[in-house]
């Protein structure tokens, strides 16, 4: 079997065996991921109806999309074998977990929450799981449960899914029968039909093993095992459980199904209420200081694969995260995550193998930047802030508004521009930061004024030509650059008009909206003013107006064109007194020629009583052939243009306002793969800030614990 | 006499979930009191505070009917049996309940 190819998997290792057949660690050679490859035996008791019904049900069982539910990618038939393909997870079952004496009670109720998300999700969608138990449960090394196997019990029966086929370290022995028939409600003994609420007793028998490390109901025999389900009390869990634990295990093991909870919601609502009171029992001084990690279990999640394609999307109320595969053109929606704060800067690093999203959250509570290694599931969530000011500037921070990364060479080099406008670096991925002193004391700084979003330093460039040169824009500061890593810096504004002010071209004190660097040609940056549209040729040491006939030369963002130095986009708006778009048509302006003509593109887009506005940060493109151009509208919508501009649709509407959009390629590549995906893939992984990479790197998928 | 903290809805993520915690002990101002409150639960201190020490622009602290900013700030001194509210401004749209679910 090995080296074989059942569909479009490749089978590459043996990982475990079944009464009823074997399981294989394969490789899918066109989606380019490693999965799990589950065959049947030939010789297994299934005929011809039981294959197909066996089939149907893996088929609805694959539209199950959770993240405590382990996916069923495929399933079919060759030479007579039926085989399912299934998401890869690596873990531990909570039957080896368990072991002989439980778990504490604070993981039994944090799994428990999560396998009930898990069975309320596949209950909502119809399908029941029938043969929940703790072998068909894993655990991943980040805490996260996997439940395996859902609806597939009915028609091939428990054997074939035993531990080794789901997890790495369960050689347990459960090829008898009691396997399943210990976790049975007392109704399917009776002969009825199972439902949502069979499930649900299994899930107390669950809980109940892995507070104990022994099971419910137990015998010798089937009968007798038989008998003490349907008929023997309950035997007490006893003191180390909590009370509130120990009554959620009795109400789900109550025989009668009317009597127990009649749905998968109500038991993890009464598990989240316990679990609070666990934690505050828990030992806080220990834990003080280090970044601590939110789990988020409620909100659906974009399941992204290698070879997507991401839109981050932050708004005033909180952060999105759209994937699309090659093709882009339907968006599946993550989040919101962090509800109610605003998110004004995202970012997506995927240098050094790491898949890590970057996310800024402003509330009243303060600013903090926050990451997640597994697109979006969990977030970092630091107790102290890791940017601050420090006492002797007085000020404190208030918002982030950019994260740009540094290079390639240092991956754990990032930036964040802040407000009160301020650069910070650091150098150990975010562990710690540093006011970047070069700029915060420079002199004309206590000369900056406020412009109407704070006094922001909203935009970072790096030079990719030279690693000790960067751009910062503020707003109202002008445009500096430095040329020794940061630590003297000059204003660069020759030729930018400051109308607010009564010398038109003074050294510095512009209030720019937003400069954009084109990767290949350093030297040229554009730059969108608080009035008036420049660009340099000469790494911003003189600016000329580029501003030919467009409609409006106020506005908020302005990109270049991921490949093509003369293309920049800008979306004009009417005035400083109506920001919005000029005679409430939605345009978007591209310059083919480096600003000495500008095109309207229109096709797609809304052309009479729109009355959108895009902020600084949301308009982005990403580096496909031919390159896409996505903007969000502080009205929440969201359009995208697969063909450079030409033509738009509306990706999705009735988000908060949209104030940062970001695209980002998650690299699918692997070693001697082939890319096969349309259109053809990027020429590079992200574009951020401006900055696009053409590095191409074997990604490694690390996690952060 | 122990003083009992009353935390908002936004805040409870850093408290495990509680509402109302108790310090054991009877400090002598408010900052003394908030001292102790961050040894146990440090979370807070930086959702309440900058990071020069002054209460967010937007969040209120009351020792009983008394928001502080008229009393003396963090140096208000702290009577016997205190409760200490944490109230986020209502215009910041935020734990709007719990202002009045408190108690």
């Amino acid at each position: 079997m090995i080296g074989q190819v059942l569909g479009h998997c490749r089978v590459v290792a043996k990982i475990g065996e079944g009464g009823m057949g074997v399981v294989y660690r394969a490789y899918d050679e066109v989606l380019h991921r490693d999965v799990a490859l589950k065959v049947v035996n030939k010789d297994a008791r299934l005929d011809a109806s039981s294959s197909q019904n066996l089939l149907h049900e893996a088929r609805a069982s694959s539209s199950l999309a959770h993240p405590n539910i382990c996916t069923i990618y495929e399933v079919g038939e060759t030479d007579g074998e039926l085989y399912i393909v299934m998401e890869l997870v690596e873990g531990k079952s909570l039957r080896t977990l368990r072991g002989d004496l439980g778990l504490v009670s604070e993981s039994v109720v944090r799994y428990g929450v999560q396998i009930a998300a898990a069975l309320g999700r596949a209950h909502d969608r119809g399908i029941v799981h029938r043969d929940l138990k703790t072998a068909n449960i894993v655990v991943t090394n980040d805490g996260l449960v996997k439940v395996l196997d859902f609806g597939l019990a009915k028609h091939v029966g428990s054997e074939i899914f035993e531990g080794p086929t789901q997890s790495f370290a369960t050689p347990q022995n459960t090829s008898s029968v009691s396997g399943t028939l210990t976790y049975m409600a007392p109704e399917i003994l009776r002969g009825e039909p199972a439902d949502y609420r069979s499930d649900l007793w299994s899930l107390g028998v669950v809980l109940y093993e892995a507070a104990s490390g022994r099971l419910p109901f137990e015998g010798r025999t089937a009968f007798e095992i038989s008998s003490a389900i349907m008929l023997e009390p309950l035997k007490p869990l006893g003191s180390p459980v909590p009370l509130g634990l120990w009554a959620i295990v009795q109400r789900c093991l109550t025989k009668e199904p009317a009597q127990r909870y009649q749905r998968a919601s109500e038991v993890q609502a009464a598990l989240e209420a316990i679990q609070s009171a666990l934690i505050v029992s828990r030992d806080f001084p220990a834990e003080r200081g280090g970044p601590k990690t939110t789990i988020l279990h409620s909100l659906r999640h974009a399941q992204v694969r290698k070879g997507d394609s991401l839109l981050l999307v932050g708004t005033t109320k909180g952060a999105f995260i759209l994937r699309c595969n090659a093709q882009r053109r339907n968006w599946e929606v993550g989040g919101p995550y962090f509800h109610g704060h605003a998110v004004y800067a995202m970012a997506y690093d995927d240098r050094a193998g790491q898949h890590r999203i970057w996310a800024s959250t402003q509330s009243i509570w303060g600013t903090l930047l926050r990451s997640s290694d597994d697109f979006g599931k969990s977030w970092t969530n630091p107790q102290d802030a890791t940017i601050r000011f420090p006492a002797d500037t007085g000020v404190s921070l208030k918002n982030i508004w950019q994260i740009a990364l540094g290079s390639d060479e240092k991956p754990n080099v990032l930036y964040c521009g802040v407000e009160p406008a301020a650069l910070f670096e650091t150098r150990d991925a975010g562990e710690t930061w540093a006011l970047v002193r070069g700029l915060f004391d420079h002199p004309h700084r206590p000369r900056w004024m406020p412009g109407n979003g704070g006094l922001a330093l909203h935009t970072i460039v790096l030079d990719p030509g030279n690693k000790h040169r960067m751009y910062v824009a503020i707003s109202s500061g002008g445009v500096y650059r430095t040329e020794d890593g940061g630590a003297t810096w000059t204003s660069q504004n020759r030729g930018i008009r400051a109308e607010f002010m009564p010398n038109k071209y003074p050294e510095f004190g512009q209030c720019v909206h937003k400069i954009a660097m084109h990767p290949a040609r350093p030297e040229r940056l554009f730059l969108q003013n608080h009035w008036g549209l420049y660009r340099s040729d000469d790494h911003a040491d003189n600016w000329i107006d580029i501003a030919n006939a467009l409609p409006s030369d106020f506005g908020f963002p302005i990109v270049v064109h991921p490949r093509k130095p003369d293309y920049a986009y800008v979306i004009p708006v009417d005035s400083d007194q109506f920001r919005c778009s000029c005679d409430g048509r939605l345009r978007v302006y591209r310059t083919r020629n480096a600003g000495a003509s500008w095109e309207p593109l229109t096709c797609g887009l809304p052309q009479k009583g729109a009355y959108e506005t895009v902020l600084r940060d949301s308009l982005t493109t990403d580096s496909f052939e031919p390159a896409g151009i996505y903007f969000g509208t502080r009205s929440g919508q969201l359009f995208a243009s697969r063909d450079e501009g030409k033509t738009w649709q509306k990706i999705i509407e009735g988000l908060p306002s949209i104030v940062c959009l970001r695209t980002a390629f998650v690299s699918g590549a692997s070693p001697g793969s082939k890319p096969t995906l349309p259109p053809a893939p990027p020429a590079s992984s992200r574009t951020n800030s401006g900055v696009t990479r053409k590095s191409r790197r074997t990604k490694t998928r690390t996690r952060k614990s | 006499m122990p003083v009992i903290f009353h935390i908002p809805g936004g805040l409870r993520e850093y408290t495990g979930g509680q509402k109302q915690l108790v310090i054991e002990r009877t400090p002598s101002t408010l900052a003394d009191a908030l001292h102790a409150l961050w040894a146990i639960y440090p979370g807070l201190r930086d959702r309440i505070l900058t990071e020069q020490g002054q209460v967010r622009e937007h969040i209120n602290i009351f020792i009983g009917d008394e928001n502080v900013r008229y009393t003396g700030g963090l140096m208000t001194p702290i009577p016997s049996a205190a409760e200490i509210s944490i109230v986020p401004a209502i215009s910041g749209g935020t734990g709007v309940s719990d202002v009045t679910g408190f108690h």
